[in-house]
């Protein structure tokens, strides 16, 4: 069976998505893959289309055009709609019932009895309170759990949010800005409760400005501009491409260039700008500026750098390649 | 869908708006009875006159007319006391929007749409829902109506028959109404709005106001198969097969309005 399948499933993947308000494309013919297991840092400026993309996932929006399949199944299809769970902005809360109440009712509207709560990780036999409780004990509620939501801070709504979204033990979680209010303290528990998640084998899509914090945990990055997809890269790719190098600024790159690659075999180089070169691999740079100056290359600047995730996402928002 | 009503279920019960509501149509409910018994009975009206309400003369008066209860059963009196008005439907109006339109203003719509992709089923949990309380409310009144006869004694007891029929039919138009609101809270997503259409339908000013410019035109015939007019002038004894057209167009409103806010729920984005 396993031979007739794939060699790589995808929790979710998109084609030629896209979605228009009042005929202009927020998001644009969209081609998002994400593989089980991962989990997937959905990146993008504010009004890049990362919400309106992760709605369409959970069938809040409708797409003008285009296909979304989740683990296989159209997105409409009821299977596919109970493997996902998701907090789309600010988590929908009923502000006069408390967090268990708001609990429950999820977990009625997905049909989870006091039988049918509990996960393949868990006992057959576990209820629906318990699962409810385990669930928020897990999301750092458990001594909230009779407070009314109205009376919740930013991040325990968030929290809150998050809890709801495990309801139901699915297989997908899509976080939008998960940790929007969040205490450093409540942001690493957040952290620590995903990278369990993903442990579990679940797949994560999570949209964040933080992105520093999202690359502690990301194992796949998707980069979204004016709606539309301009990278996906995983980890090491990003790894790879982030790596330390040493940047050079020079009077005259045409010179500069073939001297380099002359005295130094077996290092990556690199055409930044009209005047900057970078050089990948290398340990030393002292001698490098020696040999510019010996040829009478003057050299404006140089020194080791190393590209993290922000600097790369800007460096994408700003149109140049690596 | 059923999961959305037991949802539902749960959560009316703990909506204070429902008691509220409730509260608010029993204590006018109490508050009509208590009036008519000082206005249109013997003791009531000795009572008035020691409380200062009438003087003599005006009593007088009153005695002579005789008493507008007389050809009054306990069935006129319920109709008269809360529901031909549109005071009971704008009241049902109210909660119905009110629970409607929390899901949208919470955001919790996001949670159940992301579950339940047809939206179908969360408009048709909604009218279960509007009509389990409706079938609440209109047993709570009527039995509070006929604990408020038997103390005080005002009209005649009413057969069964004739108030099992009004009953089934008044529920029919009033769930059809509350459909209705949440078309109204589906399209606006405006609990303001909701309750200002509650006020405006429930009431019929807006169908007594066109039926008013189409009489004058002679076209004024529409207004019979309205849910207010059903509501106010519909029969309070089955008399023949003509009496039970109450039914066929509360049912037609009903799958009418229900229809149009699933449709609406499924072309609009969450």
């Amino acid at each position: 069976m396993s031979q007739k399948e794939p060699p790589r499933n995808y929790a979710v993947e998109t084609m030629a998505l896209t979605k228009e308000y009042t005929k202009k494309a927020v998001v644009n013919h969209l081609e998002l893959k994400v593989q089980e297991g991962a989990i997937y840092g959905f990146i993008g400026r504010n009004g890049a289309g990362k919400s309106t993309t992760l709605k369409m996932l959970c069938g809040l929006a409708k797409p003008t055009s285009g296909e979304i399949r989740l683990y296989g199944r159209p997105v409409n299809d009821p299977y596919a709609a109970r493997r996902i769970g998701c907090l789309i902005e600010s988590a929908g809360l009923y502000p006069n019932m408390t967090a268990r109440q708001n609990m429950i009712m999820k977990a009625k509207c997905l049909g989870l009895t006091n039988h049918s709560t509990a996960g393949h990780h868990s006992s057959a036999e576990q209820g629906l309170e318990d699962t409810v409780d385990k669930i928020l004990s897990l999301t750092g509620l458990s001594g909230s759990e009779s407070k009314k939501a109205r009376f919740f801070s930013m991040g325990m709504k968030q929290r809150l949010g998050i809890a709801l979204a495990l309801l139901g033990n699915p297989d997908l979680l899509i976080l939008d800005e998960p940790i929007n209010g969040l205490d450093p303290e409540g942001i690493r528990e957040i952290r620590q409760l995903i990278q369990k998640l993903n442990e579990e084998g679940k797949t994560l899509i999570i949209s964040s400005h933080i992105l520093g914090e999202l690359s502690k945990i990301a194992t796949h990055y998707g980069i979204i501009k004016d709606g539309i997809l301009i990278e996906q890269i995983s980890r090491e790719s990003l790894e790879q491409k982030c790596k330390s190098y040493f940047q050079i600024e020079v009077d005259d790159i045409n010179r500069a260039l073939p001297l380099i690659t002359e005295h130094a075999s077996g290092i990556r180089t690199e055409v930044y700008d009209t005047r900057t070169l970078r050089l990948y691999d290398l340990t030393d740079g002292a001698w490098l500026n020696q040999l510019l100056v010996e040829h009478h290359i003057q050299v404006y600047s140089s020194g080791f750098h190393h590209m993290d995730l922000e600097e790369y996402f800007l460096e994408r928002m700003d149109g140049k390649t690596t | 869908m059923f999961n959305l009503l037991r949802m539902d279920l749960y959560r009316i019960k703990r909506s204070p708006s429902v008691y509220i509501c409730l509260a608010i149509l029993l204590s006018l409910s109490a508050l009509c009875c208590w009036l008519v018994w000082l206005m249109e009975t013997p003791d009531g009206r000795q009572t008035a006159l020691k409380m200062g309400m009438f003087e003599l003369e005006e009593l007088a008066e009153l005695e002579a007319e005789g008493n507008a209860l007389a050809d009054m059963d306990l069935l006129e009196m319920f109709r008269d006391v809360g529901m031909d008005g549109g005071f009971y439907c704008s009241i049902l109006g109210i909660v119905v929007a009110l629970f409607v339109c929390m899901d949208f203003q919470s955001g919790y719509i996001k949670n159940i749409m992301a579950a339940h992709r047809n939206r179908w089923t969360y408009v048709v949990s909604k009218v279960l829902t509007a009509g389990f309380v409706n079938f609440l409310y209109l047993l709570i009144s009527f039995g509070f109506c006929l604990l408020m006869n038997f103390l005080s004694h005002l009209v005649p007891f009413t057969s069964w028959n004739n108030i099992l029929f009004y009953l089934a039919w008044a529920w029919l138009i009033s769930t059809a109404f509350t459909s209705l609101i949440i078309a109204i809270c589906i399209f606006t997503r405006s609990a303001a709005l909701g309750i200002l259409g509650t006020i405006l339908f429930g009431s019929g000013i807006i169908v007594t106001f066109l039926s008013y410019l189409t009489n004058l035109f002679h076209l004024g015939q529409w207004a019979d198969y309205t849910l207010y007019f059903n509501m106010t002038y519909g029969p309070s004894v089955c008399t023949g097969i003509g009496d039970l057209k109450v039914f066929a167009i509360g049912l037609v409103f009903m799958a009418l309005y229900t229809a149009a806010a699933s449709i609406a729920l499924t072309r609009q984005d969450i």
